[in-house]
């Protein structure tokens, strides 16, 4: 394998472990009012459809397990999360990945979905009394608008950097 | 095509099984994944440190603006209150000299010392479970998990994370936070509970227990892991259910303090006869043997701090012990006879030092 070809098949993880570290800065846009989107959702939802190759389930479980150390949850929040979102983005990987334009947004509006989902059951459980809902609801909203901007940046660096062509799935 | 298929679930399944060992380990505070995380906090310290100065830079700026208009009546307002909290000032002074001569004469047991450590805080984390600070002070300086973090207007929360030059905030506000705090006048105990939200709910009440809105809550102490008296916020009744307005703003604070409280250990109360219920009709009073130690439930009521009043209006004997008198001060020495003094008013100390005089 060439540096070239190295260097864009860890791109992937990369831009999700850089989704984890931007999410969790300590710096509040919003003055703490609405919660850091998970930015580090966003490579895992679209390499896991573009290229599943170079985004496989383990790479899902580092960002996820990242996520979880800098965020300060208890440990597995995340990581479960995001497995779960992976799992149901291998299962439906042609559904989601022939969707385009708004459907693309709304793809990953479900995905993200499952995600704040598996994260808020896993809390209840954990916690054994539930949590508020206002918050997650607020992350998601926040995730999907995020994704709007991202979307164009995930594409331009899928077609110079990594590279367009689709793996067999 | 099947076998592959399921050949390419096994990493997903995997995958899904370590996760959830992951919970569980940490359900039973997995030690690696705490130092891992304050280890890498450790490291990014700096990096936190540089990103938070000119967001707070930028913050400031951006407040300051909506602030420009108003620079005069501010001002002024600002006079008045600086010329009312003088007085104030003076007052308490005042009193403070009071509290501490009142102590003298009653010998007060003294409050447990607790040092303190500065810290500023580098990282804010809004997370929808979590309400954390990070603070630039760590093991090198001293700081251990548990201790409170107070801001100039009360507390914020506890550290939860040591690292070596970093710790971790868990905020009052957070859904993991619980401490014992007390509502003031009335000493009510209670449990203060975070929920994410920017009321925490006051949990675990006695029953009838008569609050209202305004009253003053503090950390009750309870427990030896915080000081008692440290304020906390107001109590504010929202949809019937009593929650605190915290005095301190996590968001605002900047420079914060770390209380390295040391407090003894409870001893287990005997169970003696002293500390049986009273049967229903009217006793005889106790032998001079038996009644040679005061009740504990009378000194306390006259001493004005904090601390002492929060433990002295709790009927459970662990307090007493750490309130009642020294058996061998000379108060008790000359002390009246045993007959006279359950049916006395608490009896202040200064005319049982002079009865010790007037004996002598």
């Amino acid at each position: 394998m060439s540096p070239a070809s190295l260097f864009a098949a860890v791109v992937p993880v990369c831009c999700g472990l850089l989704g984890a570290v931007l999410s969790n800065l300590p710096v509040s846009l919003a003055g703490g009012v609405v919660p850091p989107p998970v930015l580090a959702l966003m490579p895992v939802y679209f390499w896991a459809l573009v290229r599943p190759d170079l985004m496989p389930v383990a790479a899902a479980f580092a960002i996820g397990l990242c996520q979880d150390l800098l965020s300060g949850s208890p440990p597995g929040f995340w990581t479960a999360s995001f497995v779960a979102t992976y799992a149901l983005l291998d299962r439906n990987r042609d559904s989601f990945a022939g969707l385009a334009g708004i459907g693309a947004i709304l793809g990953f509006a479900l995905a993200a979905l499952v995600a704040a989902a598996v994260t808020y059951l896993i809390a209840w459980f954990y916690f054994w009394h539930r949590p508020p809902l206002a918050p997650m609801v607020l992350q998601l909203v926040a995730s999907v608008l995020c994704y709007v901007p991202a979307l164009p940046v995930l594409n331009w660096i899928q077609r110079n950097i990594v590279g367009a062509l689709r793996t067999e799935f | 095509m099947s076998r592959s298929r399921t050949s390419g679930r096994v990493p997903l399944l995997v995958a899904g099984l370590l996760a959830i060992l992951l919970i569980l380990a940490g359900k039973a505070h997995f030690v690696p994944f705490e130092r891992a995380r304050a280890s890498l906090t450790d490291r990014s310290g700096a990096i936190l440190k540089a990103l938070d100065a000119p967001a707070e830079a930028a913050g400031r700026w951006l407040g300051g603006i909506g602030h420009f208009f108003d620079v005069y009546s501010e001002n002024q307002r600002l006079r008045e209150e600086n010329a009312r909290l003088l007085q104030w000032r003076g007052a308490a002074v005042a009193l403070q000299d009071r509290v501490k001569h009142y102590q003298l004469l009653l010998k007060t047991v003294p409050e447990p010392s607790s040092a303190a450590v500065t810290a500023q805080v580098i990282g804010r984390s809004s997370q929808p479970f979590l309400e954390t600070l990070v603070l630039n002070a760590g093991r090198r300086n001293g700081v251990k998990p548990g201790e409170a973090v107070v801001d100039a207007r009360g507390m914020l929360g506890r550290i939860y994370v040591v690292g070596d030059h970093t710790s971790w905030v868990i905020l009052l506000t957070d859904l993991n936070s619980r401490i014992p705090v007390t509502v003031r006048p009335g000493g009510v105990q209670a449990i203060l509970s975070g929920g994410n939200t920017n009321t925490p709910l006051l949990d675990a009440l006695p029953q009838n227990a008569k609050m209202k809105d305004g009253q003053d809550v503090v950390t009750s102490g309870d427990g030896g892991l915080l000081p008692a008296g440290l304020p906390v916020g107001v109590l504010t009744l929202q949809e019937h259910y009593p929650r605190v307005r915290l005095y301190a703003d996590a968001q605002t604070a900047d420079e914060v303090r770390i209380l390295d409280f040391q407090s003894p250990a409870e001893p287990m109360p005997k169970p003696s006869d002293k500390v049986l219920p009273v049967p229903d009709k009217l006793t005889p009073p106790p032998p001079p043997e038996t009644a040679a130690r005061p009740a504990p439930i009378i000194i306390p009521s006259a001493q004005p701090s904090p601390t002492q009043t929060v433990q002295g209006t709790a009927p459970k004997p662990r307090h007493a012990a750490s309130i009642t008198r020294p058996e061998n001060t000379p108060s008790q020495q000359a002390a009246p006879s045993a007959e006279q003094q359950p049916a006395e008013p608490p009896p202040p100390a200064p005319d049982q030092t002079d009865d010790q005089d007037n004996n002598q």
